[in-house]
């Protein structure tokens, strides 16, 4: 989850009343925010926000929300926003490849060091959240002083154009150099990976603003001595590059600038005047019982509006009683549905204020497998074994030591492993019981070892194309642990079943273990699992040196009959 | 240690022992003592000191000491004296008081059959002990006696200490000689070596026993055996059968059990099962379909991503559900369908659906499960699943590529945000968890949504244990679950439970298995 550092001195001053900092520790929960650390002595909280509200990126937008929850601001937060004269103009070529633009004119900025902080914070905050890396939004953030309006949002060739960028000041490079060359370059390419011409935003003496998304131009960058700020804001989703703009805009006005409006005119739609940033507030209808019936509560229209109003959402009643219309900020970007005003409703009214009603009922059932599962683990712990829980996670290594050959059209694979340790999954549960043994190898001997779990074999006949299968394995390792052993331990389990008369081993040769020492095991003509002494070199392959033998069956053909 | 009315009864031969202890007064090495005692040093051991232990009289302790053991050269040394003490000793032969050295380094040579660098090691010794001084002012070196009688250096000393004890090995060296043995190990006249020494030290009881105090018995037994038994033997020899000290550990037995993760796991579905639910289970590899756009998450959301979760190879795509379901989810993804939600408003690929993974968690069963729901269905529902899930991690102390996700849902007509808290409360409660706290909180599939912290008596401590919330409308519509009919459902990672109940550091143990930490496991 994102995080963000609140200093309690800012913070008193964003909200207007004193603040002590156990009580906001105990209060930010209640506004749906985590609290991660509290630094005592240097009177700080590190918080962490939820993906759904960027706009709590900032001190400014969790005072906002503060202001709500002590009741000292209530209702839709009041922006001032003035008419701009500063146009972009859009060439439509953009709509190919990055097709919308915002932005705004804020002036008479005056930040301190902290509030620079924020605004870094913000515009990484929206990268990530609404951006997705810069891929639905970029920002831009320029010195409004050193550029001149109208600007241009257009596409340029490759080549087509030199500029000098930020954070490689000294050369002049062209968009390809800069895709190539530029760390920002490298990093951001794959945007604009199949592109033939790259977004760009002129200003009206034909300077370089920015290639959005990859960098500004060198001569717009923000200094100590910036008065005045241009902010662009290009995607390729229009609600979402609006949202940024309007939680950057509003954050700009709570810290005292004045924001100013930009035109955006696409070429081919010359009358149609686009004027961002658009502060007018969503709009949803809901229900009196439709909000109560969820909280479980009996709530008046009058007491809703009083939770909105806390939470900084309007809410007025309407001809139908049942009905309210709720105004919601411009800065909220996760508004979908009414069932998201019922949880702002909970929100102000205070999760911690409802009352946990327990409703009784239902007939629990077990599942069968597990029974069996778990019949399985006493019978074994009964016979003195120690049982295991091993990773489904496997490596096509652990095959090769079992002496099995890895074939990747017959074997679960992954696609994207962490490492070589995880590239596959388990398809017995005998290469988890071999590396216990081999994990284990200096503790004290004897070792008898079990594990009830599901191995994962393909299937063609599921819509997943694999299936999962519960298996018992038994291993033993002593100094005389032999193939007598581990049949006493198989007969043992088989007859406390009742069915050792319908079982049957055939001898077999197998790669893993002994040949003459080893056999399939039958249950009613069916083959279900195989028992053997381990081959020496097999157990020399886990780095062991005393004999070992197990056996692995699988248990679900007796569910059936179990269950009868 | 209070006897009432039984005497301790020890071995006649121990007693004498025990004696003999208790005049030495101190902790003594075993080996000195079984030497002092004539009796070899396994029998002593395993023998009295073992029995002694056992009656609570004696115990012995181990230590790591440093032992110093002379090398060859060092032991033809033990009687002739060190090279300095020889060539001193030949020097003063026919009350010489000076000799050119030179020409006394042949005769040296002869003398002593010493190597040139063994004299020079040897003059340069004496020089430092001032036995000796050295002249150049007649144009080659001469040397001079400078001491008659030297007394024996500290060099010397350590060797006698050797000589002494007539042994080759020695490790308790006096305090004011450690210096010399340094500068001797230099000289390479020892090696050192780590040694651990057992000593044997009364306890407080067999520094005061008395004779009066024991019973002395002249042949022990350990068992009595069937003979015994038949032929009436055994009352004679009760009393000399050994007594044990009854509060001592027994030895470790190889037994069979389970492991603390199962026992935990029955643990939760106990709890689950005796409040009205029924178990579920389903497939772990999983299509997207299923794991992510059921649950509304939107296909570019970055949980989605490689890094975040396992994809397959093989198999790489799955089948998908009928025609209708994939309808639906596509609409509510792009534009809410018939839910009432604007949707994400992007275009929807049933190509990223396809997908096959593993599931990320167990919610991906549950939504298999809300599809097998009718209008037949008995309400409520209540159903979980505890089951492995897995994420694109490293594994750490802390971390794991997989775990075990707890999932409880109910289904039912006006179920509202109370009667899940009713319900987490109620769950925690069982599971040992009287206080609750549920918060505001976010996940992609529930509105409202919420954090649940529980306070652990145990650490003393408020935990985050998992999530909960309210199933959306977009991801109940398409199996026809609609409001009124809501989805409560919560979810927990079971290995946060099991590094709380078991007091785990590092959480791969659980899936690591060692032996020795399953064998001394609680639960």
């Amino acid at each position: 989850m994102p995080s963000l550092t609140l200093k309690l001195d800012r913070l008193e001053k964003l909200v207007g009343k004193e603040l002590k900092i156990d009580d906001l520790e105990y209060d930010l929960q209640w506004i749906g925010l985590d609290v991660d650390d509290v630094n005592k002595e240097e009177n700080e909280i590190k918080i962490e926000y939820d993906p759904n509200r960027p706009d709590y990126s900032s001190p400014e937008g969790i005072a906002r929300n503060l202001k709500g929850y002590y009741e000292i601001e209530i209702g839709l937060p009041e922006f001032q926003i003035n008419e701009g004269t500063e146009k972009i103009n859009v060439d439509p070529k953009v709509r190919k490849i990055r097709p919308f633009v915002v932005g705004a004119i804020v002036r008479n900025i005056d930040l301190d060091e902290d509030q620079v902080g924020t605004l870094m914070n913000i515009q990484e905050a929206l990268h990530w959240a609404l951006g997705r890396d810069r891929m639905k939004v970029a920002i831009g953030i320029h010195d409004y002083d050193q550029v001149k309006g109208p600007y241009i949002y257009t596409t340029v060739k490759p080549d087509g154009v030199k500029f000098r960028p930020l954070h490689m000041e000294a050369y002049e490079m062209t968009p390809k150099e800069i895709l190539e060359e530029h760390e920002m370059g490298i990093r951001y390419a794959h945007l604009l990976k199949d592109a033939e011409e790259y977004p760009i935003i002129y200003d009206a003496e034909g300077k370089v603003v920015s290639l959005p998304p990859i960098i500004n131009g060198v001569h717009t960058t923000v200094t100590d001595k910036t008065k005045n700020l241009l902010l662009d804001l290009t995607g390729t989703d229009f609600k979402a590059v609006n949202y940024s703009l309007n939680i950057i805009a509003s954050t700009f006005a709570d810290m005292g600038a004045k924001v100013e409006t930009l035109n955006v005119i696409y070429d081919d739609k010359p009358d149609e005047i686009l004027k961002v940033p658009d502060f007018k507030p969503q709009t949803m209808q809901v229900h009196l019982d439709y909000i109560n019936s969820y909280l479980g509560l009996k709530l008046s229209a009058n007491d809703i509006i009083k939770c909105l109003n806390k939470v900084r959402l309007n809410a007025s009643k309407t001809k139908n009683k049942n009905i309210l219309n709720v105004k919601i900020p411009a800065y909220r970007c996760d508004f979908m549905h009414e069932v998201d005003i019922v949880e702002e409703v909970a929100i102000g009214y205070g999760y911690q204020n409802l009352i946990p009603v327990v409703k009784e009922g239902g007939f629990g059932k077990y599942h069968h497998a597990e029974v069996f599962a778990n019949k399985a683990r006493d019978i074994m712990i009964g016979a003195g074994c120690l049982e295991m829980v091993n990773s489904t996670l496997s490596s096509q290594k652990d095959y090769e030591k079992l002496g099995l050959d890895f074939n990747e059209k017959e074997q679960i694979v992954l696609l994207n492993p962490v490492s070589e340790l995880f590239n596959t999954t388990r398809a017995n549960l005998l290469i988890g019981l071999m590396k216990n043994l081999s994990f284990n190898r200096s503790a004290e001997k004897p070792f008898r070892l079990f594990e009830v779990g599901d191995i994962l074999l393909l299937d063609k006949n599921r819509d997943v194309g694999a299936r999962r299968e519960l298996h018992l394995g038994v291993i033993t390792l002593s100094e005389s642990s032999d193939f007598s052993e581990i049949k006493s331990l198989l007969d043992h389990y088989f007859r406390t079943l009742g069915i050792l008369n319908d079982v049957i081993i055939k001898p077999i040769s197998n790669p893993t273990f002994i040949e003459g020492r080893t056999g399939e095991i039958y249950y009613k003509k069916k083959k279900i699992g195989i028992i053997g002494e381990i081959y020496p070199q097999v157990i020399i392959n886990f780095g062991l040196n005393y004999p070992v033998a197990a056996f692995e069956i699988n248990l679900m053909p007796f569910f059936k009959d179990q269950e009868e | 240690m209070i006897y009432i009315n039984q005497k301790l009864s020890i071995k006649n031969e121990h007693y004498k022992i025990l004696k003999k202890l208790q005049k030495i007064n101190k902790p003594i090495e075993a080996r000195t003592l079984s030497e002092k005692l004539k009796i070899p040093y396994e029998k002593l051991m395993s023998g009295a000191i073992f029995s002694l232990e056992q009656v609570g009289l004696a115990k012995f302790q181990e230590e790591e000491v440093e032992v110093i053991t002379l090398t060859k050269e060092a032991k033809s040394y033990l009687d002739s004296g060190l090279p300095e003490r020889q060539i001193y000793d030949v020097l003063t032969q026919n009350d010489r008081k000076e000799v050119k050295l030179l020409d006394f380094s042949k005769e040296i040579e002869q003398e002593l059959n010493f190597s040139k660098r063994l004299f020079f090691v040897g003059i340069s010794k004496m020089k430092k002990n001032r036995w000796i001084m050295s002249s150049k002012a007649m144009g080659y070196e001469q040397i001079f006696i400078n001491n008659e009688s030297p007394e024996k250096t500290e060099e010397e000393q350590v060797l006698d200490l050797f000589k002494d004890s007539n042994s080759d090995s020695l490790s308790e060296i006096p305090k004011k000689l450690q210096q010399a043995v340094n500068s001797i190990y230099n000289r390479k006249l020892v090696t050192k070596d780590k040694k651990i020494l057992r000593l044997v030290e009364l306890t407080p009881n067999g520094k005061k026993i008395t004779e009066e105090e024991l019973q002395l018995i002249d042949d022990e037994i350990k068992l009595i055996s069937s003979e015994m038994l038949k032929d009436g033997s055994w009352k004679e020899k009760l009393p000399n059968l050994k007594n044990y000290e009854v509060n001592a550990l027994g030895p470790n037995i190889a037994a069979g059990k389970y492991h603390p993760l199962t026992v935990i796991i029955n643990e939760v579905r106990e709890v689950f099962h005796s409040m009205g639910f029924e178990e579920i289970k389903g497939t772990i590899v999983e299509e997207a379909f299923y794991n992510f756009d059921c649950l509304y998450q939107p296909q570019d959301h970055p949980a989605r991503e490689m890094h975040d979760t396992f994809y397959l190879k093989n198999p790489a795509v799955g089948k998908l559900p009928k025609k209708k379901v994939i309808e639906t989810i596509k609409n509510t993804h792009e534009n809410g369908g018939n839910t009432g939600s604007t949707g994400w408003g992007y275009k929807w690929s049933e190509e990223i659906a396809k997908k096959i993974l593993l599931r990320t968690h167990t919610t991906a069963t549950t939504i298999r499960r809300l599809s097998h729901i009718t209008k037949k269905s008995k309400l409520p529902m209540k159903v979980f699943c505890v089951d492995r899930v897995f994420r694109n991690e490293s594994e750490d102390r802390t971390h794991l590529a997989q775990f075990m996700q707890i999932d409880g849902i109910v289904i039912g007509e006006n179920l509202s945000l109370s009667d899940l808290i009713g319900q987490l409360v109620e769950f925690y409660k069982r599971m040992g968890f009287e206080k609750v706290v549920t918060r505001p909180g976010f996940f992609p599939y529930t509105e409202p949504s919420m954090e649940v912290s529980v306070y652990s008596k145990k650490l003393g401590a408020w935990l985050e244990m998992g999530g909960s919330g309210i199933f959306r409308p977009e991801v109940t519509y398409a199996w026809g679950i609609r409001d009124p009919v809501r989805v409560l459902a919560w979810g927990l990672g079971l290995e946060r439970l099991a590094q709380i109940k078991l007091k785990l550091g590092d959480i791969r143990h659980l899936y690591q298995s060692p032996i020795s930490w399953l064998r001394e496991a609680s639960y």
